[in-house]
């Protein structure tokens, strides 16, 4: 076998060169400790004047709290996950706007021992999708209120139903039809139970997970809930304004290729504005030749009035139906619209929605 | 055609001619119409699993285990769709095929079929590459000439995707007419789909098609055939290989950081003289171009406005 440990020296020189990345990434300050702050760890960046003025000065008023990312608006440019380094070293960035704090996390898809865990213990009964990015995770929170939202893999899929999903590949039918015929004929000792499905589980991985609410200290139960009130509206006014993003992450939590009849996939992305943030989780499922259906939970929260709404929405459709609704392609590849959720999701009927809503006090 | 020539161009990445390829197929279809269903293996042998278009990672792979030059290799299907490179890395397989006939043997993956490749990205690879689709049929052309299996020493048994309720014996697959369109349904489209589980017996899919097997049918094959492992690929494992059912049955997978974003190692098989097993492990290379800049592009987060 070829597996090796890793060289201390490498290591070393893998971790001085990523601390040069790092560091190479801040654009240089009068004074070295010019950002003194409380918070360990943490540097409050020197005023726009100073470090950028071809932009507007934003208020004062984030922190990158850990600065292993390219800098904030503050410095010059848009804090987005570093690059990945050479070892495992585990890149966590993080912002803190007031009370708020956002931070993401991005790992390869499970290994073998991590996924017998999930298989036979946190998931006990699920045949688990091809990939799982389950040290992935997306965390919204709020240390004053003592609450946070998180968005990962493992809360995903404990939402993912252990009974028949009824949903059938295209040619299942005419596939245990033959099968059925050909017993008859030929006598074979293929006993009846293996035209049965034995071991039952929603192979589409349908999802409505809609995050995860905790209390930060631990307790079970967090501080607060949402409230529900389907009249509620996202305010696309504010977030359709170009306000500088600060803080952007996109994440798979997990994927299936259905083998090769679809696929099912939940990602989730966050962008975070000096004044807002908006969180988008989707699920999207396409079953070639039969369905399509997309879940979408969005986060929005609007910092300066501690208020987190959050809104899911289900559309579903006959996957027949979806494609005809897309005429003018006259490409090679007429199906390739079916690969863009966006375009998928404002081509499916809506089936349901709902809105609900956190106003801390 | 100049096999060796094609070869240099194969292993850079450069353009081969629509003619070049025709040519390729033609001479590759003569060479696999003479293969058995089931084509006989001496050890030592290096076992392949899915390759998926990485040619990069198929150069790895090939630099690692000793070169088909010195060693002989099994290639157990999906030789395209999902990377950026399905046709070079298909070629490639092809031209040592003709080089070095009696040292690659080419197995049909469930991705080696004209319905699949449509879908998941070689149709669309060749379309790109040569803004017509002839490149794409002669590859399928080819495709219903692959092998179905291996069999090393008569004792190893190798296959794509798993068993079959339709088949017992290796025999009845030797009996099967494999020039053909992978069907939907029946024993060839079984070998090419079908997945290992923790199943009491024959169980179908909860997809409503395909079979799932599990260790009692395992070890009725290997009884029957009297063989003492099955060597099959078609999905992903985060280490390269997974064995199962008391050694019965070996995943083997090599295509690492699969799709350029699952961050997994790949691995090969080498069956040595006396059986004996040994896994080489390797990881995925960031192909540069002559000046030293990525070529694959990777999954960089993209910044967007979106609502």
């Amino acid at each position: 076998m070829d597996k090796k440990g890793i060289n201390t020296i490498e290591i070393s020189a893998a971790r001085e060169m990523h601390s040069r990345t790092i560091s190479a990434r801040f654009p240089q300050r009068g004074n070295a400790n010019s950002g003194s702050t409380s918070l360990p760890n943490s540097t409050v960046l020197p005023s726009a004047s100073t470090a950028a003025s071809f932009r507007k000065p934003l208020p004062m008023r984030h922190i990158c709290n850990n600065p292993n990312n390219p800098p904030c608006a503050n410095c010059g440019t848009t804090i987005i996950p570093s690059p990945k380094a050479s070892l495992p070293l585990e890149d966590n960035p993080q912002i803190t706007i007031n009370n708020w704090k956002i931070s993401t996390r991005k790992k390869p898809i499970l290994n073998s021992k991590e996924l017998d865990d999930w298989e036979s213990n946190k998931l006990k009964g699920l045949t688990l999708p091809e990939m799982i990015f389950g040290n992935n995770e997306i965390l919204i929170e709020n240390k004053d209120k003592n609450w946070g939202l998180r968005f990962n893999a493992l809360d995903a899929l404990k939402e993912v139903k252990l009974q028949d999903s009824g949903v059938r590949v295209s040619y299942s039918n005419k596939w245990l039809d033959s099968k059925h015929k050909q017993k008859k004929m030929d006598n074979l000792d293929i006993d009846a139970s293996s035209l049965k499905i034995i071991h039952n589980y929603d192979w589409t991985y349908t999802t409505h997970y809609k995050g995860t609410v905790f209390a930060l200290n631990g307790e079970e139960q967090a501080p607060y809930d949402f409230h529900s009130d389907d009249s509620l509206q996202l305010p696309i006014d504010k977030l359709s304004k170009p306000d500088k993003i600060l803080f952007f992450d996109d994440m798979i939590l997990f994927e299936d290729e259905l083998a090769d009849n679809g696929i099912s996939i939940l990602n989730s992305k966050i962008r975070v504005m000096n004044e807002r943030l908006l969180l988008l989780s989707r699920f999207f499922l396409r079953v070639d030749e039969v369905l399509i259906r997309v879940i979408d939970t969005r986060i929005y929260v609007e910092f300066d009035d501690n208020y987190v709404m959050r809104e899911t929405k289900v559309f579903e459709g006959n996957y027949n139906d979806i494609l005809s609704k897309h005429k003018l392609s006259h490409s090679h590849d007429p199906k390739a619209v079916l690969r863009d959720s966006d375009w998928v999701a404002a081509h499916t009927p809506l089936l349901k929605r709902e809105c609900e809503f956190i106003r801390f006090d | 055609m100049n096999v060796d020539k094609t070869i240099l161009l194969l292993k850079q990445g450069k353009h081969i001619s629509e003619d070049t390829v025709y040519s390729l197929c033609l001479k590759a279809q003569e060479l696999l119409i003479n293969e058995a269903n089931v084509t006989h293996v001496d050890t030592p042998v290096t076992i392949c699993g899915d390759i998926h278009g990485q040619l990069h990672d198929l150069l790895t792979l090939f630099d690692k285990s000793g070169g088909v030059e010195k060693s002989r290799y099994i290639f157990l299907g999906d030789f395209v769709d999902r990377g950026f490179y399905s046709l070079e890395s298909f070629l490639l397989l092809l031209c040592y095929k003709l080089r070095y006939p009696d040292r690659i043997s080419l197995i049909r993956g469930n991705h080696e079929t004209r319905q699949i490749t449509k879908v998941y990205g070689f149709y669309d690879e060749v379309m790109r590459k040569y803004g017509n689709s002839n490149v794409w049929r002669y590859c399928c052309e080819v495709f219903d000439y692959l092998s179905l299996g291996a069999i090393i020493n008569n004792k190893i048994f190798c296959v794509h995707g798993g068993l079959s309720p339709d088949v017992d014996t290796i025999d009845e697959i030797r009996a099967i007419d494999r020039k053909q369109e992978v069907p939907h349904e029946g024993a060839m489209c079984d070998l090419l789909w079908s997945d290992p589980d923790e199943v009491e017996t024959w169980s179908l899919s909860p997809r409503g098609a395909g079979f799932l097997f599990g260790e009692n049918e395992v070890n009725k094959f290997l009884r029957t055939n009297d063989i003492e492992l099955i060597t099959r690929a078609h999905q992903l494992v985060m280490e390269g290989y997974k064995e199962m059912f008391n050694g019965g049955l070996v995943t083997v997978w090599s295509a690492p950081n699969y799709c350029y974003r699952c961050g997994n190692v790949a691995a090969v098989l080498r069956i040595e003289d006396d059986l004996s097993k040994n896994y080489t492990i390797f990881e995925a290379v960031q192909a540069q171009d002559g000046v030293g800049n990525a070529i694959i592009p990777t999954k960089k987060t993209q910044m967007d406005y979106f609502l």
